[in-house]
This record gives C-alpha cells, sequence and structure tokens, in this order.
C-alpha cells in the first residue's frame, strides 16, 4: 500500500464562467458523463493510485458536494486511518471572509497537512475528468528529485487563465505564463494538478502568507521556476478540463467517442461515483436511440441522437433529442424537440416543446425548470 | 448481552437449484443474475430491510463463494449494522457433531444459537428463490394479532394450476386445517409461498423434536407444518397479492426477467419506494452506437450496444457488436455477442462469449409460456464463429 502521498482538492474553481450550471452546486459536483459528478474523476485516480487521505477544501455552495460524498463509502474512502476530510470556508478564527485564493486556503489546512504521516502531497482542482495513474507518476517524481510535477497536457487554450508550460528535453520546466487570450493553437496546458513534497509545500505557504500573496500559481510557481526542479509530466490520455459552459458541452460530448470512453473508463482502474440503485434503463417499442450514452433508470420511448442521458431520464413518445445532455430526473413529454440544449436536473420540457441552441452557444436550462 | 430483536430472517439460501442446470454448476441459484444489474437473492434482502427487519441470517450450504462474497457485510442493502446485520451462516463443527445441512429444517435447527443470541419473538423463514415484493412487517403484525404460532403466505393460483403447489386448506377465518402437497385434487387455491412466519419458542420446540426424530426428512413442508397441525397449534395464511414467480426453472427464470418489460406484469421495479438494491460494480453508462437498434428492452451499465436487441435483457457489462440480432433473450453480465451472431429465444450466461456470425437458439413463432424451448449457453462458455446452438439446448462449460 502507497501512503507517500495525500491529497488537497479544490472544490471550487470557476463557477463564474459556469453560470447556471454552478448556481446550486461546486464545480467538483458537476454532473458529467451521464452518472457521475466531475470530483468523482478525481477521487478516483487517487483511491486507485493508493492514495486514501484526501482533503477537500469547499467555498461556496458545497452542500450539493456533502451529500454526494457523505462518508465517501463508494470510493472506498471510509476508513479508520485516513479517508475524506471536507474543509468548511473560514477555517481560520481571524479570517472573517471566504479565503481569496489557493495559498490562503492551504493556510487554513495546514494543521491537517503537518499532521499526515505522508511524505508528499496531491494538490489537484475537481473541474478535470481524467483516469491518471498517480502512483507512477510520484515514483518519477521522487525519481528526479523534483520540487514540483506540473501535470500538463496538449491542448487549444480555449478559454483564459490557463497555465501554458514551456519545458526543455528532460521535462523541467523552463517558463510558466498564463494567457489572457485564447487562441486555437495547441499548447502544453498545465492541469492544476501537482505533486509537492509537503515540507516545501508548507514552508511556501506559510511564507507566501506571511508576505499577503493569493495565486498560487503566480506568487509560488511562476518564482519557482527559475530553480529549476519544477518538472513537467505531460498526461497521454484524455483529460478534460471544465471552466465553462462551452468546455462543458464540448468535453461531455467527447465522452461519445470510443476511445475517450476507453481511456476514461477502460484502463483496469474504475471509476466510482454515489451508488443510487437506479432500476436498468427501459427501452420502449417506439425507442430510437443512436450514438449516446444513456445512464441507468432512463425510460425511453423516443428518439435520442448524439446525446448524454443521466440517471431517471424519460424520453416520452415522439420526443426527439439531438446533440444534448439531459441530467438527472429530466423528462422530455410528447413531441419535444431539444436539439444543442443543456437541461439541469429535473427540468421538465412540455409536451411539443421546441429548443435548440447551436454547438458554439448550446442553451442551458438550470435546474427544476418547467419549459 | 445482545440488543433485543422482535423479529429475525433466515434466508434458505443453500439449495443447489439443479434444475436451472448451467447456471447453477458454480454458483448457488441465489446468487444467479437477475433483471440487467440484480441477483435473485436481491429481492428478498431488499424486501427483509425494506421491511424494517435488520437482521437475517443467510444459510448457504452449496457453492457458497459467489454468494458469500456478494452479500460480504451487507453494504448494499443497508445490512452492515452495529447490532444485527446479514449473516452467512454456512454449517459448521460442533463440540458433538458437525454436519451438512440435512434439510430446510435442520438448517434453521442447526442455528437455533443464532436466533437465540438476539432473544428473537419471531423468526421469519424465507428462501432466496423466489422474485417478489413483500413487506413482512404487514405480515408480522397479522401473525401477532392472529396470536398464531405459525403464518404462511400464500398466493391465490388458477385452480387448474393447484396441483403444482402445496396447497393450505383454511376455514373461513383463514385457519388452517389441512395442508397438502402437490394434491392431485386440490380443495383450494391458496399456495404456499415458501414464506412463514414462527412464534420462536414453538419453533424451537417442534425443530428439537424432529431432529431426535431419525426417520425425519428435517424439512419445512414435509414434517414441521404437518407435525404441528396434527399437534393442533395455530395457523394461519396470509393472503399475499402483488407479483410472485419461483425462478426455480430455465422457463420461469425466463419468463420472469420478460416480465419486466411487461408493464402490466405487476412486477415494476421502480417503485421508490420499495427499491431493490444490489451490489454496485461501478461500470460507466451503457453506450448505444451509431447503428444499433434498441426496442422494448431493458440494458444496464457498462453495455456497448451495436447491434439489434428486441424485447430482451441486456445485463451490466454486456456487449452487443454490430450486426448482431437479439430477440426474446437474456444476456447476462459480461456476455459478448460479435458481429452478426444471432440469439432468439435464448440466456446467455456470464462472460459467456458468442463469436461472430454463430447461432444461438431457434426463432419461435407462437408465445406459449412453458411450451418455447430456450437455449441456454452457460457462464464462461463459447460458442464458436459460425456454430450453431439449437433451440432446447444447453451448452456447459467443461470440467
Amino acid at each position: 500500500m502507497n501512503k507517500k502521498m495525500l491529497a488537497i482538492l479544490f472544490a471550487s474553481g470557476n463557477e463564474s464562467k459556469l453560470n447556471e450550471l454552478t448556481l446550486h452546486r461546486t464545480t467538483a459536483s458537476l454532473p458529467f458523463a451521464g452518472r457521475y459528478r466531475l470530483i468523482d474523476f478525481a477521487l478516483s485516480s487517487l483511491v486507485n493510485s493508493g492514495i486514501t487521505r484526501i482533503g477537500i477544501i469547499t467555498r461556496n455552495n458545497y452542500s450539493s458536494l456533502m451529500d454526494h460524498i457523505r462518508m465517501g463509502r463508494d470510493w472506498d474512502l471510509n476508513r479508520k486511518n485516513s479517508g475524506i476530510a471536507v474543509f468548511p470556508p473560514f477555517g481560520l478564527n481571524t479570517s472573517r471572509d471566504v479565503y481569496k485564493g489557493k495559498i490562503e486556503a492551504l493556510y487554513t489546512v495546514l494543521d491537517f497537512l503537518e499532521k499526515a504521516p505522508e511524505d508528499y502531497v496531491c494538490v489537484s482542482n475537481c473541474n478535470i475528468a481524467s483516469n491518471i495513474d498517480l502512483e507512477s507518476i510520484l515514483d518519477e517524481h521522487i525519481a528526479r528529485g523534483a520540487d514540483v510535477t506540473m501535470l500538463c497536457h496538449k491542448a487549444n487554450v480555449t478559454s483564459s487563465k490557463r497555465v501554458i508550460i514551456t519545458k526543455n528535453d528532460n521535462d523541467c520546466v523552463t517558463d510558466l505564463c498564463q494567457v489572457e487570450i485564447p487562441s486555437t493553437e495547441e499548447k502544453l496546458v498545465s492541469l492544476n494538478i501537482y505533486i509537492i513534497r509537503k515540507s516545501l509545500l508548507t514552508s511556501w505557504i506559510e511564507q507566501a502568507y506571511a508576505r499577503g500573496y493569493v495565486d498560487f500559481e503566480k506568487d509560488i510557481l511562476f518564482r519557482e521556476v527559475e530553480n529549476g526542479k519544477i518538472y513537467a509530466k505531460e498526461i497521454m490520455s484524455y483529460a478534460a478540463i471544465v471552466d465553462d459552459v462551452k468546455t462543458y458541452f464540448n468535453e461531455s460530448m467527447k465522452v461519445l467517442k470510443e476511445d475517450v470512453r476507453n481511456e476514461l473508463f477502460e484502463t483496469g482502474r474504475k471509476v466510482y461515483t454515489k451508488v443510487k440503485d437506479s432500476v436498468p434503463t427501459i427501452y420502449g417499442e417506439n425507442a430510437n436511440v443512436s450514438g449516446s450514452l444513456i445512464a441507468d433508470g432512463c425510460v425511453i420511448n423516443g428518439t435520442v441522437e448524439n446525446s448524454i442521458l443521466f440517471r431517471d431520464v424519460r424520453i416520452e413518445e415522439g420526443a426527439v433529442v439531438k446533440n444534448s445532455i439531459i441530467m438527472e430526473h429530466g423528462v422530455v413529454m410528447k413531441n419535444g424537440q431539444i436539439s444543442y440544449t443543456i437541461t439541469d436536473k429535473s427540468v421538465v420540457i412540455g409536451a411539443g416543446r421546441q429548443i435548440s441552441g447551436s454547438e458554439d452557444y448550446p442553451i442551458v436550462i438550470v435546474k427544476n425548470k418547467k419549459v | 448481552m445482545q440488543v433485543k430483536k422482535e423479529c429475525v430472517a433466515m434466508l434458505l439460501a443453500g439449495g443447489q437449484g439443479t434444475r436451472l442446470g448451467a447456471l447453477t454448476r458454480k454458483v448457488a441459484k441465489p446468487a444467479v443474475p437477475f433483471g440487467g444489474k440484480y441477483r435473485i437473492i436481491d429481492f428478498t434482502l431488499s424486501n427483509t430491510i425494506n421491511s424494517d427487519i435488520d437482521t437475517i441470517g443467510v444459510l448457504t450450504q452449496y457453492q457458497p463463494f459467489d454468494l458469500n462474497q456478494y452479500i460480504g457485510n451487507g453494504q448494499p442493502w443497508d445490512l452492515d449494522r452495529l447490532e444485527g446485520g446479514a449473516f452467512v451462516l454456512p454449517p459448521y463443527q460442533k463440540a458433538k457433531s458437525g454436519e451438512w445441512y440435512k434439510g430446510t429444517a435442520n438448517a434453521i435447527y442447526q442455528n437455533i444459537d443464532f436466533v437465540d443470541r438476539y432473544s428473537a419473538d419471531y423468526v421469519l423463514i424465507l428462501s432466496g428463490d423466489h422474485i417478489y415484493k413483500m413487506d413482512y412487517n404487514k405480515m408480522l403484525q397479522y401473525h401477532i394479532a392472529k396470536g398464531a404460532d405459525c403464518t404462511i403466505a400464500v398466493q391465490n393460483v388458477p385452480i387448474e394450476e393447484a396441483s403444482r403447489f402445496g396447497i393450505m386448506n383454511t376455514d373461513s377465518d383463514d385457519k388452517i386445517f389441512e395442508f397438502e402437497e402437490k394434491p392431485k385434487q386440490p380443495k383450494s387455491t391458496k399456495a404456499s409461498m415458501g414464506i412463514y412466519i414462527f412464534t420462536w419458542a414453538k419453533l424451537k420446540k417442534y425443530l428439537i423434536e424432529d431432529e431426535a426424530n431419525k426417520d425425519s426428512h428435517n424439512d419445512f413442508g414435509k414434517n414441521i407444518i404437518p407435525n404441528m397441525l396434527n399437534a393442533g397449534e395455530k395457523m394461519y395464511t396470509y393472503d399475499f397479492k402483488g407479483y410472485w414467480k419461483d425462478v426455480g426453472t430455465i422457463s420461469s427464470l425466463w419468463e420472469a426477467n420478460m416480465d419486466i418489460l411487461d408493464a402490466s406484469s405487476g412486477i415494476n421495479l421502480s417503485d421508490a419506494d420499495w427499491k431493490i438494491y444490489a451490489r454496485n460494480t461501478a461500470e460507466p453508462p451503457h453506450f448505444v452506437g451509431a447503428g444499433a437498434r434498441i426496442s422494448n428492452s431493458v440494458v444496464s451499465e457498462g453495455c456497448v450496444i451495436n447491434g439489434a436487441v428486441i424485447n430482451s435483457i441486456i445485463s451490466r457489462g454486456a456487449t452487443v457488436k454490430k450486426g448482431a440480432v437479439i430477440k426474446d433473450s437474456i444476456i447476462m453480465p459480461n456476455a459478448i455477442v460479435g458481429e452478426n451472431a444471432t440469439i432468439n429465444h435464448s440466456i446467455v450466461g456470464w462472460n459467456a462469449n458468442i463469436e461472430s456470425g454463430a447461432q444461438v437458439g431457434e426463432y419461435q413463432e407462437k408465445a406459449i409460456a412453458g411450451e418455447w424451448q430456450i437455449a441456454v449457453v452457460g457462464p464462461n462458455v463459447t460458442v464458436k464463429s459460425g456454430e450453431t446452438v439449437k433451440a432446447g439446448a444447453m451448452l456447459e462449460e467443461e470440467n
């Protein structure tokens, strides 16, 4: 058993840009790929890599997350030793406000870090869908004597604020920068998953906090590049960063591709989620489904093409769902038609209604709305 | 001292289920997959917890490993409790003797200490091979209200079928005066469902007496119940209306699966107030490919469907490749149906591999229950490319 690393996850990220989708939840609890929430991918990668001490730092709207994780049993994290610790905001006695950035957030959990027996820390955001073997990456990190290993992947920089990595042939990071202008050029983009020696992290955080720094990337990592001990580890398999509605839609649709599904689900490292005991999906006489990912508990009597149906969705007769994402308990009533639409949980599309967005601007219908 | 439990359930899961042939060669009948993501025992376990009975002994004997592993600590059914919960009870060596369970009554006899441990007033006897949803607590309240020594759940069956069952003849107050096993001339239509509630002190007395009788079969139906009747104990029937099916044969197992597709059958698995729980295997949602066609079917998690599926049950993790056509069949977990294979009116066991172009079963025009010939491909069996499995055939794994 690998007891060398613990993990700190940030449940909140770029809510502002996910708009309606994170009105009632953290980014971590954003539903993804039919039956998961984004944090399932991080938690499963960690558990499958033998990492069982996991602290989750929350900021706002975290009740959906607490409800999802409970005691962590569904990820085999209800342990006597280690397991999940959820840190609510306002962790410090002196703080009147929710933490401003990662540095302050990490400062509130210094105690947790110091008490833990592990020597290394994996610090990660929760807006990433990927199935990563962190065990081998940690081995590499130790062998190299690295200060930090930054996980990254090749991607188009579709949204701003992503960190672009420049590295030499030895994978040593030579430059980090944050692009403000999206471009279509493929670059090495940070996944915001870091492996750091614990003693180093705690001393960095203590110093940075004392100086009033806020931004973990800019105020710490960018400055440390010159010491030449930050390494980049490129993830070759599928990895999605979800930070706005458009990337949410695009990355969701990628899961309809076989190779992406294989890289997420057929790795021998399972992706776990909260068990809900839904019945298997029932297809009626008039069901016509193709190119779609369908979770359990659905009842389908209409047409579904290139879409993702979460658990317990009902598609009535004559309804047509194309290029859309329907979250849990959604209903498309008789002859309703939707395309390029994301319906949040428990949305009802009335009989005969038509809703269509476009590939670039998918329409989002908020939770519990009846159209 | 253990916490007292008013009622303890004892689930008889030791039978081989020989009539299921290849399906129960290596697992006990209650562990056979059902309905896409369940196993047969899930229904009894879920009924138990949904009836607020939280202590259940599962008596295993035949091929217990799969079942033991499946039940584990009972967590999927919320049966991992500080006091009580689910216990797997295999036969064990005692100070003076040690033997297999000789019969259903003997199995309970050998576990008298288990029931006593909870100071139970009542014992609910269940079998793990029926598909139904039943509130045992209502039956228990009935048993208590009647002041009964034994209450037997019964279903009204058509009189022409009554000779296939154990029939209870009762007076107008539902008090049993006669029990007939598979009578040629049935006098009543009240068929025993194999679900009993006993007042524990009474049952214990009869179990001990029965054990002393060397000629006894140590069986509830053959010995305990007739003995209690003869002695004039207060025995009542409890009418159960609702879906109930014994899935002890290939055709009844097939029919019960198909009942899920028929909204009028009454099986309704999606009742939020009476969930059927199962151990979860953490599989992704199922994927339906561009060329797939699925109608009037059930598809579970982890499947990848690229062929045609009609009137069928596709269990978790199964793969249906391009051009394959599956009709009126049950595909069990993780089975693979290759390209252009055809499957008609069959049961394909778990992990079976139907290679491309193979034909399993035959299309049969008229759906007459019991007369259809169901082809069975046993678990882990490979049907080679181009091979044909005839209607009614049963292929078994070698050794």
